[in-house]
C-alpha cells in the first residue's frame, strides 16, 4: 500500500512542478527545484486556479499543500542530508527491486566492523550477507550445510573442513585457510576479540591440502582439547564465526600498531572487502540498505549460476515492534522476525507465517523464571517444586503470549523438532509438576510451610515450621518488555492463589541485566540459552544446571545464573555436572537419550527454574504484498530464520516478485 | 561602571548569571547519571557475557573501565591494579576533572551504549530533526496563535465564542492522544499520510528534490500533532491577556483621547505578549529532545529517544552529552528572550538602570 501511495506522489509532485513550467512558462527546472521562494508563489497562483475534476484531485491537492507547508522548511535544514558510506549514485530503490526485512538491528547502526561485540545488521554474527562462515547450521534438517568450506569428518580429537577452493573475497583475491586461521587465532592474540573463548576447546588449528574432484583443496584441522572435550561447543562457535579478510585486516592491525581498542574504531562502513552475496551499500540512523553483488563467489558454486533475487535488501529501523507490524501489513515491509500479537488477525492484510494455524512459529527457547537456590525458602526443593506445580502454563500461553507457544510440558528438553529424540514422555509422566494448585498446597504443607491469609481472604505473608516469617518473594522483570510483565502477572497470580508469597518487581533494564550474573534476585524472568545452536539441548542444561564455573553470589557466573547445585555444599548432586561434561562428547545415540533423560529427570526433580512457555529464537512473519514463495510449512526449502541468517539466506534465492 | 549604557550593563549582567547557571547544570549533568546503582559496564558486560568463560569477561571489563575512563592508569597506560589483581576505579572527582576538560575542548566522548561512535555523532544525527519538527512548530504556532489570540480579545462576539472553546479543546488533548488519533485517522483508516519515519524506506538522505519532497510529506502528521496543541496554549494565553489589557485604565484613556483604533491595538499587542515571549523562550529551550513522544508514535528521528534510550542503558557519556545540550538551549533560549524583553519593556531596562 505504501509503496503504491510513494509512487503516487511521485508521479504527482513531477506533475505539479510540469504544470508550473507549462503554466508559468518557466523554463529553468533547477531554478523550480532549489528556490523554495520560486516555488511557493508560483504553485500557490496554480493552486488558485479553478480545479475541474475535484474528487482524486483533492486527494493530490491534500498532498501537494503537505508538500508546499513543508517543503520550505525542510530546505532550512540541510543538516539532515549527511550522505554515508563509500560513493553512492542511486538514492532511491525500486520497489520489485528491493526486499524489506526488519527485526535485526535495533537503535543507531553503530559499526560494521566484524570484530566487535555487537556490530550491525548485517554483520552481526549469525548473519551471513556481507561476512561468511565455514558452515552453516540447518535448523530444518539439524545438518551442517556447507558454505565457505564443507564439514569433512569429525572424530574424537579432530573436526575437519574442506575449504571451497572458488571462494573469492569481493577484490578478488582467494579465501584461503590464511584467512580462516586468522579468523580464529585473532582469539589468541587479542583475548577480547569476540569469540575468543573457542581456544578453551580447541587447541590448534592445522592446515593441509587435499584431492577435491579434479584439483586441490585444502583442509583445515581444529584439535578439540583434552581439557574440555566438547565438540558441541566447538560447533556453536564455528556457525557463529565469521571468516575475515585477513590481508585487510592485517594491514589496519599494523596502522592502529596492534592496539586492539583502536582497532575496533574503525567502523570499516566504506567499500568493506566481504566475500558474502551482498555487501552494504549506504546507512543512516533510519535504515540500512545492502547492494546484491553480482560477481559473488558462490552464485556458481552454490546457486546454479543464479543470482539471489532482491537487488537490494534495506532494513528499516523503527522504534518499536508495532510500526513494523504497521510496515508489514501495509506491505511496505516484506519479512519481520519480531514479535507481533495476534498474528491471526494480520492475514487479511497478506500477513503469514511458518505455520498457517495455531501456533503459527516454531519454538527453539524456554523463557523460564530462573529461581535463586541460594536464598531462602527458595533453597528448598520441595517450595520450588510447589512453585511448578501452581503454575497454569494453558492461561500463560494464551493469555500473555497469544497461543504461539504448544503444550508446555515439565522438563527443559522440547517435544517436538530435533530435540523430540530424547524426550520422554513415560519420564515427564512420572516426575514432571503439571499445573495442580492442590498439589501445589499439598507439597507445602507437607514441607512445613503455611500461609497466613488476612481479614478478606487474601494471602498476607507466609510462615515456615518454625513460625517464621518468609519474606516476600519478587520476580525480577525489566519494564517496558511486555510480553515478560504479562507472562510474569499471570504468575504472579497463580502463585498467590496457591499460598505462594510472590510478587512482580519490574525494575529497570539496567538494574535487570545488572542483578542477572551476581544473582542479586530473588526470581528472574530470561531466556537461558536463547539461540537456536547445534549444541542444543546440551546448551539449555547446560546454562541452567551446570556449576562448571561456580562463583560465589556477589561475583559474576556466566551460566546458571540461579545457582543451583553449590559443588561445596554437601548437597551437591555430581551427576549433574558429569552428565554435562560428558553429553558433548558422546557420539552413541543410544548413550545420548539416556544422558538427556537422567539429566531431564534431575530437573524436574529439583526444578531450578520454573519453564513457561516455548518460544521462537526469532519470529518469522512475511508480507505477500511484495515478494511471494517464502519458505512454509508446506513448502519448507528454507527454515524459518530471517532471509539474512544461516540457511535462511536460500529464501533470497527462492522468493518471486509479485506480479 | 556603564552607567551610560544601561541595555549593555543589563546583558552583560544577565549573561553572567546565566553562565553561572550553565556551570552549575553541566556539574548536575555529571552527577546526576552516577547517583544511580546501575553501572553501564556491567550492563554491557550482562548482555554479551553468557555463556562465555570468566577470563574473558574479564579482559572485555577492563577494556571498556580503561576506554571510558573509570580506571585508573600509570604513565604507561596500564591499568593500575590492588593487591587481589582487580583494577582500582578512579574516583569521581577525577572523572569529573577529565569530564570538564572534554566539555571545555568540546569533545562529548564515546558513547558507552553505541560504541565506537562518538556523542558528538549522534548527537548531530538526530538534532537537525528535532529542530526541523519543533522550530517551525513552536514559530508558526506562536505567531498565529498570538495573532488569533489577539483578534478573539478584541473582536470578541461570534469569532471567539467559537475560538477559545476549540483552543481550548485543542491544547488540553495531550500530545499522545492528538499524535494517536491523527495517525489512526490519516495514516491508517485513511491512508492518506505514512505512519512511521522521517521519510520513505526507499529512498536515501540526499540533497534532492525527491528527498525533501518526500521528507515532507512524511513531516505532516508529526508536525500536525505538535503544532495545533501549541497554537492553541498561545491562543488562550493571548486572548486572556489582550481582555485583560483592553481593561486596563491607559486602553481606556486612549480611547478617550480618540487615538486611531489600530495605534490602540498595537499598545494591547505589545503589553499583553511579554509573557507569550517567555512562554515562547520554555518552549525553545525544551525543543532537544522534547518531541519525544511524536518520536514514538510515528517513529519519527531525534534526539527524544536518544535520551530515553541513553538513561535505561545508564550511558554517562550519551546522557551528558545530550543533557549539555539541553542546558545550552535552554539557557541560550532564556538569555535571546531577556534581551528581547528588554528591548520591548523598557520597565525592565529602566529598572536594571536604576539598580
Amino acid at each position: 500500500m505504501q509503496g503504491y501511495h510513494v509512487e503516487k506522489r511521485g508521479c504527482g509532485i513531477k506533475k505539479c512542478l510540469k504544470s508550473i513550467i507549462r503554466y508559468k512558462g518557466l523554463i529553468k527546472y533547477s531554478k523550480v527545484i532549489y528556490n523554495n521562494y520560486i516555488i511557493m508563489i508560483k504553485t500557490d497562483r496554480l493552486l488558485n486556479k479553478p480545479e475541474s475534476n475535484k474528487k482524486g484531485k483533492k486527494m493530490k491537492e491534500i498532498k501537494r499543500y503537505s508538500v508546499l507547508f513543508t517543503a520550505c522548511l525542510c530546505l532550512v535544514f540541510p543538516g539532515c542530508t549527511k550522505k554515508k558510506g563509500g560513493a553512492v549514485d542511486i538514492t532511491s530503490f525500486p520497489r520489485e527491486k528491493t526486499m524489506y526485512l526488519a527485526g535485526v538491528q535495533w537503535g543507531d547502526p553503530t559499526t560494521f566492523n566484524p570484530l566487535d561485540q555487537n556490530p550491525s545488521f548485517p554483520v552481526w554474527f549469525p548473519s551471513n550477507l556481507m561476512y561468511e562462515h565455514l558452515v552453516i547450521h540447518n535448523t530444518l534438517t539439524n545438518k551442517i550445510d556447507p558454505l565457505l568450506a564443507r564439514l569433512h569428518s569429525q572424530t574424537d580429537s579432530v573436526i575437519s573442513f574442506v575449504l571451497n577452493p572458488a571462494a573469492r573475497w569481493s577484490d578478488n583475491t582467494p579465501l584461503t585457510s590464511i584467512d580462516v586461521k586468522f579468523s580464529y587465532e585473532i582469539g589468541k592474540r587479542y583475548e577480547d576479540a569476540p569469540y575468543g573463548y573457542i581456544w578453551d576447546y580447541i587447541d590448534s588449528i592445522t592446515v593441509d591440502t587435499i584431492a577435491e574432484g579434479e584439483g586441490k583443496a585444502e583442509r583445515v584441522n581444529f584439535y578439540i582439547g583434552k581439557e574440555e572435550d566438547n565438540p558441541l561447543a566447538i560447533l556453536d562457535v564455528m556457525i557463529q564465526t565469521v571468516i575475515m579478510p585477513s590481508h585487510i585486516m592485517e594491514a589496519k592491525i599494523k596502522e592502529c600498531n596492534n592496539d586492539f581498542s583502536k582497532l575496533l574504531q574503525d567502523k570499516m562502513d566504506k567499500d568493506p572487502v566481504v566475500s558474502g552475496p551482498y555487501t552494504l551499500y549506504v546507512y543512516s540512523n533510519e535504515k540500512v540498505v545492502c547492494k546484491r553483488r553480482d560477481d559473488y563467489w558462490g552464485v556458481a558454486v552454490l546457486y546454479q549460476n543464479r543470482l539471489p533475487k532482491p537487488e537490494f535488501i534495506i532494513h528499516p529501523i523503527y522504534k518499536s515492534n508495532e510500526h513494523a507490524s504497521i510496515a508489514l501489513q501495509k506491505g511496505e515491509l516484506d519479512f519481520s522476525s519480531d514479535y507481533m500479537p495476534r498474528i491471526w488477525m494480520k492475514a487479511k492484510a497478506g500477513v503469514r507465517t511458518w505455520y498457517s494455524s495455531a501456533p503459527y512459529f516454531v519454538p527453539a527457547v524456554i523463557p523460564m523464571i530462573t529461581i535463586n537456590c541460594t536464598r531462602y525458602p527458595l533453597n528448598d526443593k520441595a517450595f520450588r517444586r510447589a512453585m511448578a506445580f501452581a503454575i497454569n502454563y494453558k492461561n500463560v500461553n494464551e493469555l500473555a503470549f497469544d497461543g504461539y507457544s504448544p503444550d508446555v510440558k515439565p522438563g527443559i528438553i522440547l517435544p517436538f523438532g530435533i530435540e523430540k529424540a530424547y524426550y520422554a514422555e513415560e519420564d515427564v509422566q512420572r516426575h514432571g509438576p503439571a499445573y495442580n494448585p492442590e498439589m501445589a498446597k499439598k507439597l507445602l504443607a507437607d514441607a512445613g510451610y503455611t500461609s497466613v491469609l488476612d481479614k478478606e481472604g487474601k494471602l498476607d505473608y507466609m510462615i515456615n515450621w518454625k513460625g517464621e516469617r518468609i519474606p516476600t518473594l519478587y520476580i525480577k522483570v525489566p519494564t517496558g518488555w511486555s510480553d515478560f510483565e504479562a507472562m510474569v502477572k499471570l504468575v504472579t497470580k497463580d502463585l498467590r492463589a496457591a499460598g505462594i508469597d510472590v510478587r512482580e518487581g519490574a525494575c529497570d533494564e539496567s538494574l535487570y541485566y545488572q542483578s542477572q550474573m551476581v544473582g542479586d534476585f530473588d526470581l528472574f524472568m530470561d531466556t537461558p540459552a536463547g539461540t537456536l545452536s547445534p549444541s542444543l539441548p546440551w546448551s539449555r542444561f547446560q546454562s541452567i544446571m551446570s556449576a562448571r564455573n561456580w562463583r560465589p553470589v556477589g561475583e559474576r557466573m556466566t551460566e546458571n545464573f540461579g545457582r543451583y547445585n553449590n559443588p561445596e555444599e554437601p548437597g551437591y548432586n555430581t551427576t549433574v555436572d558429569s552428565l554435562l561434561r560428558i553429553i558433548p562428547a558422546l557420539s552413541d545415540e543410544a548413550e545420548k537419550i539416556q544422558a538427556y533423560r537422567a539429566l531431564n529427570v534431575i530437573f524436574m526433580q529439583d526444578q531450578p527454574t520454573l519453564p513457561l512457555v516455548y518460544r521462537p529464537e526469532y519470529f518469522f512473519e512475511f508480507s505477500i504484498k511484495g515478494w511471494t514463495n517464502f519458505p512454509t510449512e508446506e513448502n519448507p526449502y528454507a527454515p524459518p530464520q530471517s532471509p539474512c541468517f544461516g540457511a535462511g539466506r536460500n529464501i533470497l534465492w527462492e522468493i518471486t516478485l509479485k506480479k | 561602571m556603564l552607567k551610560k549604557y544601561p541595555t549593555t550593563r543589563y546583558i552583560l549582567r544577565s549573561g553572567g548569571w546565566y553562565f553561572l547557571t550553565f556551570l552549575v547544570a553541566i556539574s548536575v549533568n555529571f552527577v546526576l547519571p552516577r547517583l544511580g546503582k546501575a553501572n553501564p559496564v556491567d550492563i554491557i558486560i550482562a548482555k554479551h557475557g553468557a555463556g562465555k568463560t570468566q577470563h574473558a569477561i574479564q579482559v572485555k571489563e577492563e577494556g571498556y573501565l580503561k576506554e571510558f575512563g573509570l580506571v585508573k592508569l600509570d604513565p604507561d597506560g596500564a591499568i593500575v591494579r590492588d593487591a587481589d589483581g582487580k583494577p582500582v576505579r578512579s574516583s569521581l572527582w577525577s572523572q569529573y576533572v577529565s569530564y570538564l576538560g572534554m566539555c571545555l575542548r568540546g569533545d562529548l566522548g564515546t558513547s558507552f551504549m553505541n560504541y565506537p561512535k562518538k556523542v558528538s555523532e549522534i548527537v548531530i544525527e538526530a538534532v537537525a530533526w528535532d529542530f526541523a519538527l519543533q522550530l517551525p512548530a513552536i514559530i508558526l504556532g506562536w505567531l498565529l496563535g498570538n495573532i488569533l489570540g489577539a483578534l478573539a480579545a478584541y473582536k470578541r462576539g461570534v469569532f471567539d465564542y467559537l475560538f477559545f472553546p476549540l483552543s481550548l479543546l485543542v491544547c488540553s488533548i495531550p500530545f499522545f492522544a492528538f499524535g494517536m488519533l491523527l495517525k489512526y485517522q490519516f495514516g491508517i483508516v485513511w491512508p492518506i499520510f505514512p505512519t512511521t519515519g522521517g521519510y520513505a524506506s526507499n529512498i536515501h538522505y540526499s540533497f534532492s528534490w525527491e528527498f525533501f519532497s518526500n521528507a515532507s510529506y512524511y513531516y505532516f502528521l508529526p508536525f500536525m500533532s505538535i503544532f495545533p496543541v501549541l497554537l492553541g496554549g498561545y491562543a488562550i494565553g493571548m486572548r486572556s491577556m489582550g481582555i485583560y489589557e483592553l481593561g486596563t485604565d491607559y486602553i481606556r484613556y486612549a480611547s478617550y483621547l480618540g487615538i486611531k483604533e489600530n495605534r490602540i491595538i498595537s499598545y494591547v499587542f505589545r503589553n499583553a505578549m511579554l509573557p507569550q515571549l517567555t512562554g515562547v523562550a520554555l518552549n525553545l529551550g525544551n525543543m532537544i529532545g522534547g518531541a519525544l513522544i511524536a518520536e514514538i508514535i510515528f517513529s519519527y528521528p531525534g534526539l527524544g529517544t536518544t535520551i530515553l534510550k541513553a538513561i535505561q542503558g545508564q550511558d554517562y557519556t550519551l546522557i551528558q552529552g545530550t543533557a549539555l545540550l539541553v542546558a545550552i538551549m535552554i539557557i541560550a533560549a532564556n538569555f535571546t528572550v531577556d534581551i528581547v524583553i528588554a528591548i520591548f519593556d523598557p520597565r525592565v531596562k529602566a529598572g536594571m538602570a536604576g539598580a
